[in-house]
């Protein structure tokens, strides 16, 4: 009985969190991210991504990441990030500090929005 | 060395201090009014150099208008938003394209192109236009097509062979500082501005010799006296009720450190000139960046109308309408010049319809504050201006700064994209009544910190906009403003915002273009009274112009749906989101239109 109870809530508590070994982001109840990813929610905010691509990454000049993201690996999505897509209109981002110094958080912030295990594009520190 | 039989010496020499006497800019000022005085001309963006917007031509008028055809249509063969409008001089139209600002002489006889030019332009420059990569046009003098390409060159094309006359960069765009804004001729100088103030770039205007290309003189919008060309002790501004000197670094002293350095304030609007004041008058844009809390201090001469002497650039007054701007309302809207009654006084008026909401009036020959008053009655963000100050009275529930960064404050209105854009409102002599295209839209606005990355994006605030709340579910109103008293008139709902500028005539109509792509045309005397309406191939943001040709009145106007309140049109949009703000209210925007790029131009029948 007590085992199974354990087995129970450890389950419950696993479904809370999105936490598995491959996953690049933590986030608690949809919205709450550790550190690592907030600063790539930074960033995001930073470079004003959204101009083109939509507040909740969703599209809009250029286009959806919710969906690129399932695609894209980290090695491309780093590339694109750094070259920029000229033709297409998007600028290369090579020279901006923030973003270069902050790109695997970038990719955390922006895969967990693709998986859908981010709910919503403002995040908040997981303390809180 | 024989001198030409037809003069003796003495008449040679006498002849040659007579054209030394001549100053030669009466010439290049004499010959583009002649153009405009022409009534079968379009030879300026605004028709005229006041930016009223008014044609004296009546062939087209409230009996007939309702017969009105298409007469004949140009595919420009670019997409996305197509703002301004062609120039007609002389038989000759001259039209112009979002980028990559393509331009095309078209002989009206026999509508054959008679010359084509394609700038080559860096494609780097299209992800540092901030709001699509749109053009607002040409200007003409002396035989000249002046193009003010995107990646900040300024060239100057032979209007009969469209060859390369002289050609001269304006600003970097590495840096941001790329152009969209339609060059000027005043006198002999091609004005022009500068974009960017989502990258932190610094504003200015600058003045270039029609003939040589030679910057002549450069204004900056923020900084030191010297480089703003401002006169601690000439150059006035209103202050407690009257006009008084601006006095010792007016600008430095309302920013921090070197903000100002990144400090915004462009010029991407439409300006105007009145040869008897000498004066070019224009409005600046927001200060960067978007989070107030960055930049304490009024942030001056953000946000400000200016009034500089074309020849000197030197500045004669100026007026900052939205000190320490909270919600990104650039100054930038034509500066319409008219002679009305205000107050029941005779005026030589300066008209300006702000982004913020409020509409003013101030006497163009001393920059005295005369009327400032709401053209939205859903603005909000401030009860009043203050007539006195001249300064807006906020109200701290839609102050973005108070409220505090990472903290979204909600319901201001109108949204950043204004009252008005840079669509151009129309001045009808007539009946004195001002012609404005409106947005009637509100927002939440978020502001957070950012750091400056010269050539990046410098923003610093995530927005969404909507339909004014508790008004008719539109997103637009055409009104008819009484700038004497500071009273809207009247007000006709529209759907969308009315995105593009007006055209007033004396046979008359007001006509202006919809976002879905209507063209309409209203009786000017009671504008709830539509008296024609035609859908054009894609969403109008461009001016509504007029021309005479071979005995026939023309009324015209770009289709090519873009520009900030199409921004999500011009590649595709997909869901409710925010990007700058402006996707979520337009959103139902694809219902009614898709991308295009034409000209459509409109006569009775034969």
């Amino acid at each position: 009985m007590f085992r199974s109870t354990l087995i129970a809530l450890s389950l419950a508590a696993l479904a809370g969190t999105a936490f598995a070994q491959d996953k690049p982001y933590k986030v608690v109840d949809g919205y709450k991210v550790d550190e690592f990813t907030m600063k790539g929610f930074r960033a995001w905010r930073q470079a004003a991504c959204d101009r083109c691509h939509g507040a909740n990454q969703e599209g809009m000049v250029g286009p959806s990441l919710i969906n690129s993201l399932k695609t894209l690996t980290k090695e491309e999505f780093v590339k694109v990030v750094r070259d920029g897509r000229l033709d297409k209109g998007m600028q290369s981002f090579g020279n901006s500090q923030v973003v270069m110094d902050n790109i695997d958080s970038l990719y955390a912030y922006l895969k967990g929005r693709s998986d859908g295990a981010i709910t919503r594009s403002k995040v908040e520190p997981m303390g809180q | 060395m024989r001198i030409s039989g037809h003069f003796n010496r003495p008449t040679w020499s006498r002849m040659g201090l007579a054209l030394l006497a001549l100053p030669t800019f009466a010439l290049a000022n004499a010959d583009l009014e002649k153009h405009m005085a022409n009534n079968k001309n379009w030879a300026a963006q605004a028709g005229d150099m006041f930016n009223q917007r008014y044609s004296t031509l009546k062939q087209i008028n409230t009996s007939n208008v309702g017969k009105m055809q298409v007469a004949w249509t140009f595919s420009t063969g670019v997409l996305r938003g197509h703002e301004g409008s062609p120039l007609v001089i002389d038989g000759t139209m001259y039209l112009h394209t979002p980028f990559p600002n393509k331009v095309f002489a078209i002989d009206l006889d026999t509508q054959k192109i008679k010359w084509k030019y394609e700038p080559k332009q860096d494609p780097a420059v299209i992800p540092q236009m901030c709001c699509d990569t749109v053009y607002r046009g040409l200007a003409y003098a002396e035989g000249k097509v002046f193009l003010q390409q995107a990646d900040s060159n300024l060239v100057s094309l032979d209007a009969k062979t469209g060859k390369v006359l002289w050609s001269v960069k304006n600003g970097d765009p590495k840096l941001g500082a790329v152009n969209t804004n339609a060059p000027h001729v005043f006198k002999d100088k091609v004005i022009t501005g500068i974009s960017g103030g989502e990258w932190g770039v610094r504003g200015f205007l600058a003045a270039y010799d029609i003939n040589t290309g030679k910057q002549v003189w450069k204004a900056y919008s923020t900084g030191p006296d010297n480089e703003m060309l401002m006169d601690p002790e000439k150059t006035m501004t209103w202050t407690d009720g009257a006009m008084k000197p601006v006095g010792k670094d007016s600008s430095l002293k309302t920013w921090k450190g070197d903000q100002w350095k990144i400090g915004g304030g462009t010029t991407w609007g439409w300006y105007s000139y009145d040869k008897a004041t000498n004066a070019v008058y224009y409005g600046t844009g927001n200060p960067s960046t978007w989070n107030p809390s960055q930049r304490p201090g009024d942030n001056k001469w953000s946000m400000s109308i200016f009034a500089r002497d074309v020849d000197t650039g030197m500045a004669k007054w100026v007026y900052q309408m939205t000190p320490f701007d909270e919600w990104d309302f650039d100054g930038i809207n034509e500066m319409i010049l008219a002679d009305i009654n205000v107050k029941g006084k005779p005026t030589k008026a300066l008209v300006h319809f702000d982004r913020n909401g409020f509409a003013y009036t101030l006497d163009r020959v001393t920059g005295a504050l005369l009327v400032a008053e709401k053209y939205d009655p859903k603005v909000n963000w401030a009860t009043h201006v203050d007539m006195k100050t001249g300064r807006p009275q906020v109200v701290a529930k839609y102050s973005t700064a108070q409220n505090g960064p990472d903290v979204n404050t909600k319901g201001i209105c109108p949204a950043a994209l204004g009252t008005k854009d840079q669509q151009p409102a129309s001045y009808d002599p007539e009946t004195k009544l001002f012609y404005v295209p409106t947005n009637h839209v509100c927002m939440d606005y978020e502001p957070f910190k950012v750091e400056y990355t010269a050539g990046q994006p410098y923003v610093g605030a995530t927005l969404s906009m909507y339909p004014a709340p508790n008004s008719h579910g539109g997103m637009g109103n055409f009104i008819t403003w009484d700038a004497g008293t500071g009273k809207i008139v009247q007000s006709k709902p529209e759907k969308f915002s009315v995105w593009s500028g007006s055209l007033n005539t004396a046979g008359g109509l007001s006509c202006y273009g919809t976002l879905e792509g209507f063209l309409k045309c209203v009786d000017k005397k009671d504008i709830t009274k539509e008296l024609y309406k035609f859908k054009t191939p894609s969403g109008i943001i461009g001016n509504v112009f007029t021309y005479e040709h071979k005995g026939k009145q023309y009324i015209g106007v770009f289709s090519g749906i873009g520009g900030w309140a199409g921004i999500g049109m011009a590649a595709g949009l997909e869901k409710d989101t925010d990007g700058l703000g402006a996707v979520g209210g337009y959103r139902e925007l694809n219902q009614y239109t898709d991308l295009g790029g034409s000209l459509t131009v409109f006569a009775l029948p034969n």
